[in-house]
């Protein structure tokens, strides 16, 4: 018995030997990453080092990172939460440490910034989030402010321990909403009661004591907010703008208890009708007053520099039209507009600056700039120089420096890709025309061969320009030469390995990738997407047809309405098509691409809207009359998650439809979490298994098979269960039906020729399950030649075997070849960040507990308990991709090789190869070795043969 | 021909955060740590990640700690230490996540009172207790092992490859046996016939040595060459 198990474990080590990983002199040679952090919400320039390279973003995706301003690469990053739990509420700086608060004021953390780790964590009080601010006295900053809804904490910025917390007065009724220090030693706690009046608290430093509490009574009946309509200017005077009045309110903290009103008219200034003024200050150091130069927001493109003068408020600039204002301090304090050139002002005296004008040209596909971040510097010469970080409405930053350079671009809706396709490249000139030349029509023989040889010519051309460029970049040094990739000299390579990513983010942002370098070469930024859009990418034309160019086409639906619309662009260049995508005016419900083709080889694609109306795109006449043949073989199915209702309908031939099949799985009993169905360009190579012995076990292999994934209603730990459904789109039949037990969602599910991996939370066991489910039709074809889902009769065996797995998941993926011969792995992405290419061979329902000589013979793995996790096996070794939401798998021209890209906050592409590279010569291949031992047996035959020679004549003379 | 078109699907799974707690055996004398949190049912799972070697901060800015995968996150500070805030009573997996370094995960038992306890994971066993130290010490086994290692060609490989040895030493035995025993006197032969008659008592059966005999010599390109290094030809003298 020992023995068996001893040929047990070997047998296993020599299974996992054979599967490919990657070699360390492989590293970053097909793969490439590419890090972001998401739209930046908070800024700040690292200044307490002059000559610092950093920039500390916080972003919406609940990252905190620092970037380095000179290449916009990351320092370091950190990754919370997602949800509210995770959100960063506030970002300050001082000095070296980074204070953030999370959580809706949860958790207050203090960063180093150099190193990236943790100084110090603390957990507040419950209540949500107002405001925080740093707290100086005497020059010195030490404490940082909290305000919450009822409460004021002080702490310390060395340990983050509480100095002391005091409840608000009357915080039910006042709504606090900002808190202020001056430096003097006091914390003031600003609050607004809607509609009525302004209350003012401030706290001792030292105790937090209340020193003095201003109620205004019924003073502000204008004021709901606080937050934009006042600010706290110069010395210590709360300043508010009235809209309907047309006024500025000044109130002295310090003293007075009356506001004093200042109408804008003596400012000679008038409001525009329907914007709400927004006031802007700026304290450049906590331990001391804010400045008293101060931006008032009158107009979309209308900004003001006021300054307040000894209780008199002076207009000293006013810019229009102006996008954006941002303000820095320096030495001198700057202020900064924005109107695709920037300029540098001087706060003092609302002066321009010289020399300071910056251009910078903005991306015609791009959005509107939005923020301005800058960062200024004294020069050698004592003139002031500066740099601007913009960022724009699709999320993308851009740091540019004096005169106008781009020193770098970040696309942060990069971080939030939703879908994505990958195309093939198209042929180049030379390559199209050799095509072109078998597609057209014949005209003579002579005319032939005279294009044949022409066509060869060119070729030969071609390859010695080739040859030429080989050696003249082998005498250069190896870094000059670069191999820029650019729409132009795009083509396909020989293998198809190099392919455009077309990605689709959420803020709507199109973006063309080139897969071998992971360089941006097009973007399209699509204005007006609902938040809430869902998108769907379709291609209608690949590259093959030629002519024609090729056509893709996104689906954009609002969630909440239904509404949808269609952007139809070109995948290689990013150009909007010429094609004009039909309006849409009723709510969509499905949509489907057809294998059918119209005459200019677009695939049709069927919109079905809420009254089951069906329209095509294209709608040509070709078009509609190849449907009206075919309708009857087109069926369709609706899931409504909500009812809990799959129906199935069938084409008509005057496009309407019919319903044909419906399952209800009663919502108060489950909930249908997905819907799976098989990858439409998936190809199964053998038709079934070779068994032990001799015999084949055919593969139940029906396209239409859904694999409808179902949760309890119920979740408690006893009575909760995951469903898996294997339902025939056409015929609405349950093939089959599996329930595990006190198992819990998220499932994740891979649907894949004749099986159906899914993952699900053991409730029980508290371990994440695999399950594996497959279908074979027996030991004989029911009809070999053809699948129908109306002509089965027989039920397949369905064979099922669950797994333990040491790790939750966040996505999973099959690979994909061109014909399916390889055999397939398993691409799951694990929350470290790590995407582990399981070989599915581990996930086989017929792995056996006892080994027999028969499944010795069929090279089953025998059945282990717990599925490994084996470092090796991750494609993207320590190239972690943070909240891995997508894998993309695509079969590349070599049927050994399959493209990934893994998605979610960073962007990962490499190639795998699930069966090793038994198609092309390894990157490894011993030229050498394998070179010099044919020369070393030709010459041993040369000498051996004239030995033989000699030996022949001598035994002659003999 | 019937096609079923892929589906324009939105369900949302709602993930709803239930912790269903169920009382975790609580080992009996165990040195159990109280960690109470300014809000009532929500505890902090306290620990230090120690990567021997390395100073911490060559390596806290790429460190997570994931407690049950994401479900609460937490960072290292300067120091090496860690916390998890607000963690609601139950049991977790506790993991440090590093890119470069590997660490073994744990699992952190919270009951309802607030009572904490570190024991090894076991996935197959759930219930098997075997305790680690609370807060927990994190020492990481090393550096991730991503890469496979190429198979690198030398010539001690080549040469004790058995398929090399089983060529080389026949080729040693032709060259060097005519050398150590003298062939040409008669008596040798005599006994070498002898013998190799006694182990081909069939004389119809094909010889091996003359199939291999015959293969070697077509493949030399000269039928003869053979013949006389090896001195002998027992099998052509027999027919």
């Amino acid at each position: 018995a020992m023995a068996k198990l001893l040929l047990l474990c070997l047998k296993f080590i020599v299974l996992c030997s054979t599967v490919e990983s990657v070699f360390e002199d492989q590293v970053g040679k097909f793969d490439w990453r590419q890090q972001y952090v998401g739209k930046v919400r908070f800024a700040h320039f690292d200044t307490h080092v002059q000559s610092s390279k950093k920039v500390l973003l916080a972003t919406e995706k609940n990252v905190f990172a620092s970037l380095n301003t000179r290449t916009g690469e990351l320092f370091w990053r950190h990754v919370d939460m997602t949800g509210p739990e995770g959100n960063i509420d506030a970002l300050l700086l001082h000095g070296q440490d980074a204070v953030v608060v999370v959580g809706n004021g949860r958790q207050l953390r203090s960063w180093d910034i150099n190193v990236g780790g943790l100084n110090w964590e603390m957990v507040l009080d419950s209540g949500s989030f107002q405001a925080s601010c740093l707290v100086g006295q005497q020059d010195v900053v030490k404490h940082v402010a909290v305000l919450k809804k009822t409460a004021l904490s002080l702490h310390y910025l060395s340990n983050g321990h509480q100095k002391w917390i005091e409840n608000l007065p009357e915080s039910e009724a006042v709504d606090y909403q900002a808190v202020y220090s001056g430096g003097n030693g006091e914390v003031y706690a600003l609050g607004v009661v809607p509609h009525s009046h302004i209350a003012i608290v401030a706290y001792s430093l030292e105790d937090g004591e209340i020193i003095k509490q201003v109620i205004l009574i019924h003073s502000t009946p204008w004021l709901s907010d606080i937050q934009g309509s006042c600010a706290v200017i110069g010395r210590g005077m709360l300043t508010c703008v009235d809209s309907p009045a047309v006024s500025l309110y000044t109130l002295d903290l310090h003293g007075q208890s009356e506001m004093t009103q200042i109408p804008l008219q003596s400012l000679g200034l008038e409001v525009a009708l329907g914007f709400q003024p927004v006031l802007v200050s700026t304290q450049p150091n906590p331990a001391r007053p804010p400045l008293s130069e101060f931006f008032l927001q009158l107009g979309p493109e209308h900004h003001l520099l006021l300054q307040l003068n000894n209780d008199q408020i002076v207009t000293l600039r006013d810019f229009k039209p102006v996008r954006n204002c941002s303000t820095t301090s320096l030495s001198c304090k700057i202020f900064y507009i924005l109107a695709c050139s920037l300029n540098l002002f001087s706060a003092e005296t609302g002066r321009r600056l010289l020399d300071t004008t910056l251009i910078f040209n903005m991306d015609p596909f791009g959005g509107k700039p939005e923020t301005l971040y800058v960062q200024a510097f004294l020069k050698k010469d004592d003139s002031v120089g500066y740099r601007v970080m913009v960022q724009t409405e699709d999320h993308t930053l851009t740091f540019i420096q004096q005169p106008g350079r781009v020193m770098w671009t970040r696309e942060e809706a990069l971080s939030d890709v939703v879908t994505m396709e990958m195309v093939d490249l198209p042929l180049t000139g030379t390559q199209a025309e050799l095509e072109g030349e078998f597609g057209k029509k014949a005209d003579g023989l002579f005319s032939m061969l005279l294009k044949r040889l022409s066509s060869q010519l060119i070729l030969l051309q071609a390859w010695i320009a080739h040859l030429w460029k080989m050696f003249y970049d082998a005498r250069k040094p190896r870094s000059q030469v670069k191999n820029d990739v650019t729409i132009e000299n795009l083509s396909r390579d020989e293998f198809n390995l190099q392919k455009m990513m077309v990605m689709v983010t959420a803020s709507g942002k199109l973006f063309g990738i080139d897969s071998k370098t992971g360089s941006i070469l097009w973007k399209h930024y699509l204005e007006n997407i609902p938040s809430n859009a869902a998108f769907k990418l379709m291609v209608q034309r690949t590259t093959a047809h030629f002519p024609h160019p090729p056509q893709c086409t996104l689906l954009i639906k609002d969630k909440d309405t239904g509404l949808a619309s269609l952007h139809v662009f070109n995948p290689i260049f990013g150009k909007k098509s010429h094609v004009n995508p039909p309006a849409l005016p009723q709510p969509i419900l499905q949509s489907l691409m057809l294998p059918v083709m119209d005459q200019d080889y677009a695939k049709v694609l069927l919109l079905v809207d809420d009254q089951y109306k069906v329209s095509a795109f294209p709608s040509t006449k070709n078009v509609l009359q190849q449907l009206q043949e075919i309708a009857s073989s087109i069926f369709f199915y609706l899931v409504d998650s909500s009812q809990g209702r799959l129906s199935g309908y069938r084409l008509r031939t005057d496009l309407s439809t019919e319903l044909i099949w419906e399952i209800v799985l009663p919502t108060e009993v489950q909930k249908i979490l997905s819907v799976k169905g098989k990858r439409p360009n998936e190809h199964v190579h053998s038709q079934g298994r070779v068994m032990g012995d001799r015999s084949v076990l055919y593969k139940y292999l029906n396209p239409n098979l859904l694999a409808v994934v179902t949760e309890s209603t119920d979740l408690h730990q006893e009575r909760s269960f995951v469903g898996m459904l294997l339902i025939d789109g056409v015929t609405g039949r349950i093939i089959h039906e599996a329930v595990q037990r006190k198992t819990k969602g998220p499932v994740h599910v891979v649907h894949s020729e004749n099986w159906v991996v899914y993952e699900y939370w053991s409730t029980k066991s508290r371990r994440n399950e695999f399950s594996v489910i497959e279908l074979y039709e027996g030991m004989e074809l029911y009809n070999s030649t053809v699948f129908s889902s109306l002509d089965r009769p027989h039920a397949p065996q369905v064979l099922q075997q669950s797994y333990i797995f040491p790790s939750s998941i966040s996505t999973m993926e099959a690979t994909l070849t061109e014909k399916g011969i390889t055999s397939r792995h398993l691409l799951i992405g694990l929350p470290s960040g790590g995407i582990l290419s399981l070989p599915k061979m581990f996930l086989d329902p017929r792995r056996p507990e006892i080994v027999s000589e028969q499944s010795r013979e069929e090279n089953l793995i025998p059945y282990a308990p717990e599925l490994l996790i084996r470092t090796e096996w991750f494609i993207n070794y320590n190239q972690t991709v943070s909240r891995v939401r997508g894998i993309h798998t695509a079969p590349s021209g070599l049927e050994s090789t399959c493209l990934v890209v893994a998605y979610g906050l960073d962007i990962y592409q490499t190639r795998v190869y699930p069966s090793k590279q038994f198609d092309v010569l390894k990157d490894d291949y011993d030229y050498m070795l394998i070179s010099s031992v044919l020369f070393a047996l030709f010459f041993a035959t040369m000498i051996s043969k004239r030995l033989a020679e000699v030996k022949l004549l001598n035994r002659a003379w003999r | 021909k019937e096609r079923t078109p892929l589906l324009w699907v939105f369900v949302q799974a709602a993930v709803v955060v239930a912790w269903c707690f169920t009382d975790i055996e609580t080992g009996p004398g165990a040195g159990v740590t109280l960690s109470y949190q300014p809000n009532g049912d929500r505890f902090k799972i306290e620990g230090r990640a120690i990567v021997p070697g390395v100073k911490t901060q060559d390596w806290v800015s790429t460190a997570r700690i994931l407690v049950e995968s994401e479900e609460y996150v937490g960072f290292v500070r300067t120091d090496g230490s860690f916390a998890v805030n607000d963690v609601p009573s139950g049991s977790y997996v506790v993991e440090v996540v590093t890119p470069n370094y590997r660490f073994e995960p744990v699992r952190v038992d919270i009951t309802s009172k607030g009572k904490m306890r570190a024991r090894l994971v076991n996935y197959i066993k759930t219930s098997e207790v075997i305790r680690q130290p609370y807060p927990l010490q994190i020492r990481a086994n090393g550096p991730h092992t991503y890469f496979m290692k190429r198979e690198t060609w030398g010539w001690t490989d080549f040469l004790m490859n058995p398929m090399v040895m089983m060529m080389v030493l026949p080729l040693l035995i032709i060259v060097l046996l005519p050398k150590v025993v003298n062939t040409n006197d008669p008596e040798m032969r005599k006994e070498m016939e002898q013998s190799m008659n006694m182990l081909n008592p069939n004389p119809e059966l094909p010889d091996v040595s003359e199939l291999m005999t015959k293969l070697f010599s077509g493949s030399k390109g000269s039928s003869k060459a053979g013949s006389s290094s090896k001195g002998t030809r027992p099998a052509v003298k027999r027919r």
